[in-house]
């Protein structure tokens, strides 16, 4: 019972101690120098925002020329179901060509992918998004 | 704590805002500038970087003015802005870098009691609660700065109320044991001598 009271006692004073502080006053020129940077900030053009439109205008194409080229190498792989096993087809030098050429975009566009990706997050993270 | 007629004129300086008249945000830095450069101070005892941190956080406010869905009164949201500024703030540049461990009291007590002594006990006290863990530290800090009224502490830190009281308790449950001769009925007198890290007392 005692050990209580004096639990709660210091409790108390903890209270008494944290609650009464001296109010503490902004300095004179606080309010002008916030008020500073509030008129800087309105003063600042907003960001200009990303041309969604345009750039899906430009990405459209784009999407066409992977397609065709996904099209264009699966097509041009002669069809060997019947002899599925562990080996590669024999391609000829074109062949070759365009599958090489659908890799690179493909490469081209996970990178852009990424980038885009990792821009998005550091903005956000900056307070921009 | 606020006025009705203050959270009318914080309505009509936050439409005045919105509506382009920027100048009237001088309004709202008016009446909230002691608020919120107090609440800094609490977090991290250093007056210098409390008015910074204050900045920032009407800074924040500015930009976000549009965000303030007035659900809550714009007070509550200007706290649980400023709190989450004042945090994360905080979290990259920590005010006090001593742990709480290392704050302790002495073994031999004073045998006399003096204004000074007392003033030292509380001071040293209040810094103690900078070396909180972070998870009892905001809890402690925001119950006292609101007056001991824990549904306002836990609205401006976005907490249910039982999870703040819980919090509560045991952060003011670390003070008392690393301060236990504070309130005893010997008065102050064994606190005069009350340490704490240097650094600490910056």
């Amino acid at each position: 019972m005692n050990h209580k009271s004096d639990h709660e006692m210091k409790l108390e004073a903890i209270d008494r101690i944290l609650a009464t502080e001296d109010e503490l006053v902004p300095s004179q020129g606080f309010l002008a120098a916030a008020m500073d940077r509030i008129r800087e900030e309105a003063a600042t053009p907003p960001p200009i925002p990303f041309p969604w439109k345009r750039a899906l205008l430009g990405m459209l194409p784009l999407a066409g020329a992977v397609g065709w080229a996904i099209y264009e190498a699966i097509v041009s792989v002669p069809s060997q179901a019947g002899n599925f096993v562990l080996r590669l087809p024999s391609l000829s030098a074109a062949q070759v060509h365009s599958l090489e050429d659908a890799g690179w975009v493909a490469i081209a566009l996970t990178a852009s992918f990424c980038s885009w990706l990792a821009s998005r997050q550091l903005a956000g993270r900056s307070g921009l998004l | 704590m606020h006025s009705t007629s203050s959270a009318d004129e914080d309505l009509a300086d936050v439409e005045r805002v919105l509506a382009g008249d920027s100048e009237a945000f001088a309004g709202i830095l008016r009446r909230w500038q002691g608020p919120l450069v107090n609440m800094a101070w609490r977090y991290c005892r250093d007056r210098h970087r409390a008015e910074d941190l204050a900045q920032e956080a009407f800074l924040r406010a500015w930009r976000g003015l549009a965000g303030w869905r007035r659900e809550s009164s714009f007070s509550t949201w200007l706290f649980a802005l400023a709190a989450n500024v004042y945090r994360s703030e905080l979290k990259r540049i920590p005010s006090v870098n001593v742990p709480f461990e290392e704050i302790h009291e002495p073994a031999m007590p004073a045998t006399q009691y003096t204004a000074a002594a007392e003033h030292r006990q509380q001071e040293a006290l209040r810094r103690a609660v900078l070396a909180l863990p972070i998870r009892y530290r905001e809890p402690v800090v925001l119950y006292y700065f609101h007056e001991m009224d824990v549904a306002a502490a836990a609205r401006t830190m976005g907490l249910p109320e039982g999870t703040m009281k819980a919090r509560l308790a045991r952060g003011r449950e670390m003070l008392r044991r690393r301060f236990p001769q504070l309130g005893d009925e010997s008065g102050s007198a064994a606190v005069s001598t009350f340490h704490i890290g240097k650094e600490a007392l910056r």
